[in-house]
């Protein structure tokens, strides 16, 4: 006969074997995702930073060789003038991408034929980059470019667009604009449809005008949603390679070489030590550079 | 038609693979792998039929669909093998393919200029090459040799050359057989911006890259090279003072067209006629042929001017060979394709002949390989866009008077960050050619040289 005691232990017994079943079901689902990022992300990762301790150049031993490549990029003036040109293009690409983009939204959110315009917006980021890049190489064309024929038409004088260092970050932060700018204001399309209308109706009612309401509740509302196509900028502009690559080949006089461009020359000369080092060094700068901007918007959000 | 590269692949090859390609993104880097480095292939004529499988990469584009026919021609004669003959952005992808092992082609065409970068992921081919080298243009024979090892089967020869409108020139009174010197080419400049105010005739590349490969060329011409035989740096020398003090003069007098090759200020100045002197590579021929409207047939090729009366009037600018890396599945078997394709008859014939692609030929450069450059056996026919002119016999006669001698140094590629674009800063007039020269220099022997 078994007693009440036996019962009860018996039960504790089966539901602790269910609870180490269901317990081992959520690794079953997640393992593969795992597996996959750990031989395609983390390992990947940790053999960069292994590697940016050597001097390997794709063949043979690696040889360590400390923090010299480091030491090597933080003294050279071509890295930091990569950064520097990286960090140029930043600020003319993400603020004037994130106006750009929150204000397109506003407008489409009510508009009529939203998804005509949603397509429209995001044709740039579809359209291949090389043929785009070939009729932004024609359009800015110094003596025989449209732009140019456009402003001395007006009577201002023609601008070395793709010859001289300064413009040429300038043309080559358009094309970016042009392409991703779509992109972000499908983004914050989404974000804005989350918020209620019941929201500004009262606003509406208490008085509030259209630039309060936008200032005081669309903002705050989508902070997340901000934050989060500067960060998608960030990574964009510190990796940006195609661009520059296609339409000005980073110069005149390394004028366009950004940091992206730069890490690719140390990958075709097989420099991968001292490419490894740079790409960490980069996502260190990426990193500092996404939280800052997440924080500056966080602390908006929340006051 | 256009294969897939089908060849299985080892997971830590998958792996290593995926370092590569994130370290081009921007975030990890790759494994190190076994390479071999510069293993001898072996050599002796293979006895039994040829047999087997191999993954060729020729750059997209024209090209390839020339080699196509031309690799048609040598399974046609070993009907056992089969060739995946794949058109690859082939800069861009080797080097990555070859430090990662994955998916690594059995042959590919390469750029000289970037030769040397990869050379260690290379076969050597010395020991088959040797019973060639007599008949290899020396100038290609040192460009293809690194440190002492052939690492690549020498294809083409870009010999400079000058190509100037004639219509324009005579209209300004210039005889085209008077060009012989660069201070000649200068006094028919001005000659021309005389008549022509709107003017600029000289050609002035704007691009960094091919800046550096240009004035290489006028050094060549002259016997020099960024490098000495016994590899010490040699770019602050008078070949190169030379070739940029007379660049800076074509600037400073305003007598030059600054613009990047067939960009779209360099083929409007051309068509429109305000630039006439395009002292270039053999490969500008395309340009008239394909990309110029107005202008085309008023373009005729000579032989680049002397630096000095009597001197050479050659130099190259640029070239291709084919490589066999060392993690080729079937090296010699590819070895066997080039050795058809560059020192046979058939297989050079069949590359440079008329054909569906290019009717005419392959005009853009010659082959390497000295018996193919009978001036009076021509490969390729006459060139409309250039009046009917006989190209062969301008670039053969040329060809052969390339000096030889010539080395490229691994780090060429880098040094365009340095040297090609001082050039440019030459060319903006920020910079004059000593200070152009004695920069470089200091950048390329601190950042690329180590101390000396």
């Amino acid at each position: 006969m078994v007693t009440v005691t036996e019962a009860m232990a018996a039960r504790r017994e089966a539901r602790t074997a269910g609870r180490r079943r269901v317990k081992a079901a959520p690794y079953l689902f997640v393992a593969p995702f795992v597996l996959v990022f750990a031989a395609f992300s983390a390992y990947p990762i940790f053999f960069a930073l292994q590697l940016s301790f050597t001097n390997w150049h794709g063949a043979g031993a690696l040889r360590v060789v400390g923090f010299a490549n480091y030491r090597y990029l933080l003294a050279s003036p071509d890295f930091w003038q990569s950064m520097a040109t990286s960090g140029v293009l930043w600020l003319l690409v993400v603020p004037a991408q994130v106006l750009l983009a929150l204000t397109i939204a506003v407008a489409l959110r009510k508009a009529r034929f939203r998804g005509l315009f949603s397509a429209a917006l995001i044709a740039p980021f579809v359209t291949p980059l090389v043929a785009m890049a070939q009729v932004w190489i024609i359009l800015f064309d110094k003596d025989f470019g449209a732009v140019n024929h456009g402003l001395t038409s007006l009577g201002l004088p023609a601008v070395g667009w793709l010859t001289t260092s300064v413009w040429a970050k300038v043309t080559v932060a358009l094309l970016v604009l042009w392409r991703t700018t779509g992109y972000a204001v499908i983004l914050l399309l989404a974000g804005l449809s989350t918020i209620p209308s019941d929201v500004y109706e009262a606003a509406r009612i208490d008085g509030a005008g259209a630039w309060h309401q936008f200032w005081s509740i669309t903002v705050p509302l989508v902070t997340r949603t901000l934050s989060f196509v500067v960060v998608i900028g960030t990574l964009t502009v510190f990796q940006l390679f195609a661009e520059p690559y296609v339409v000005t080949g980073g110069g005149p006089f390394n004028g366009t070489r950004t940091a992206g461009l730069y890490l690719y020359k140390h990958i075709t000369n097989s420099d991968l030590g001292l490419g490894a080092a740079n790409s960490m060094l980069l996502v260190l700068m990426v990193l500092a550079l996404s939280v800052a901007s997440i924080r500056l918007l966080r602390s908006r959000e929340d006051s | 038609m256009i294969n897939s590269v089908s060849s299985p692949v080892s997971r830590r090859t998958v792996l290593r693979g995926a370092g590569a390609a994130l370290v081009a993104g921007g975030l990890g880097a790759c494994a190190p792998g076994n390479t071999t480095g510069s293993d001898p292939l072996p050599t002796g004529k293979a006895t039994t039929a040829l047999s087997g499988e191999l993954t060729i990469w020729d750059r997209t584009g024209d090209l390839y669909k020339v080699f196509d026919k031309a690799i048609a021609s040598f399974t046609a004669k070993h009907p056992q093998v089969k060739v995946n003959h794949l058109a690859v952005d082939i800069n861009a992808k080797l080097p990555a393919t070859l430090i990662s092992g994955a998916g690594v082609p059995d042959g590919a065409f390469y750029d000289d200029s970037l030769l040397t970068g990869v050379a260690p992921h290379l076969h050597d081919l010395s020991q088959l090459i040797e019973q060639y080298k007599p008949d290899i243009a020396p100038y290609k024979l040192g460009v293809v040799t690194v440190d002492g090892k052939v690492v690549a089967v020498p294809w083409d020869l870009d010999p400079g050359l000058l190509f100037y409108r004639e219509d324009i020139v005579t209209q300004a009174g210039v005889d085209p057989a008077s060009l012989t010197t660069y201070d000649a080419l200068l006094g028919a400049a001005r000659t021309v911006r005389d008549k022509f105010p709107q003017a600029r005739p000289i050609h002035l590349e704007n691009d960094q890259f091919l800046a550096q490969l240009w004035i290489d060329m006028f050094a060549n011409q002259q016997g020099g090279a960024m490098i000495d035989a016994q590899g010490k740096l040699s770019i602050d020398s008078d070949p190169y003072r030379k070739a940029l003090t007379w660049l800076d003069t074509v600037r400073s007098e305003g007598l030059g067209t600054l613009a990047k090759y067939t960009q779209p200020t360099d083929l409007q100045t051309q068509d429109k006629g305000t630039q006439v002197f395009v002292p270039w590579a053999q490969w500008f021929v395309f340009a008239p042929q394909q990309l110029l409207k107005a202008s085309k047939g008023k373009w005729r090729a000579a032989a680049l001017p002397a630096w000095q009366a009597g001197g050479p009037r050659a130099g190259v600018m640029g070239g291709s060979s084919f490589v066999i890396p060392a993690k080729a599945k079937n090296p010699e078997l590819a070895w066997r394709l080039y050795e058809h394709l560059v020192f046979s008859k058939e297989g050079y014939t069949t590359v440079y002949g008329p054909n569906t692609v290019y009717p005419g030929g392959l005009n853009t450069s010659i082959p390497s390989y000295l018996p193919a450059l009978d001036p009076d056996t021509p490969l390729f026919r006459p060139i409309d866009a250039l009046g009917g002119q006989d190209l062969w016999k301008v670039a053969v006669e040329a060809g052969k008077q390339v000096p030889g001698g010539y080395a490229i140094p691994t780090w060429w590629g880098k040094a365009v960050d340095y040297f090609g674009v001082n050039v440019q800063k030459m060319l903006a007039g920020r910079l004059s050619p000593d200070e152009v020269l004695k920069t470089s220099a200091t950048q390329i022997q601190k950042n690329l040289m180590g101390p000396s």
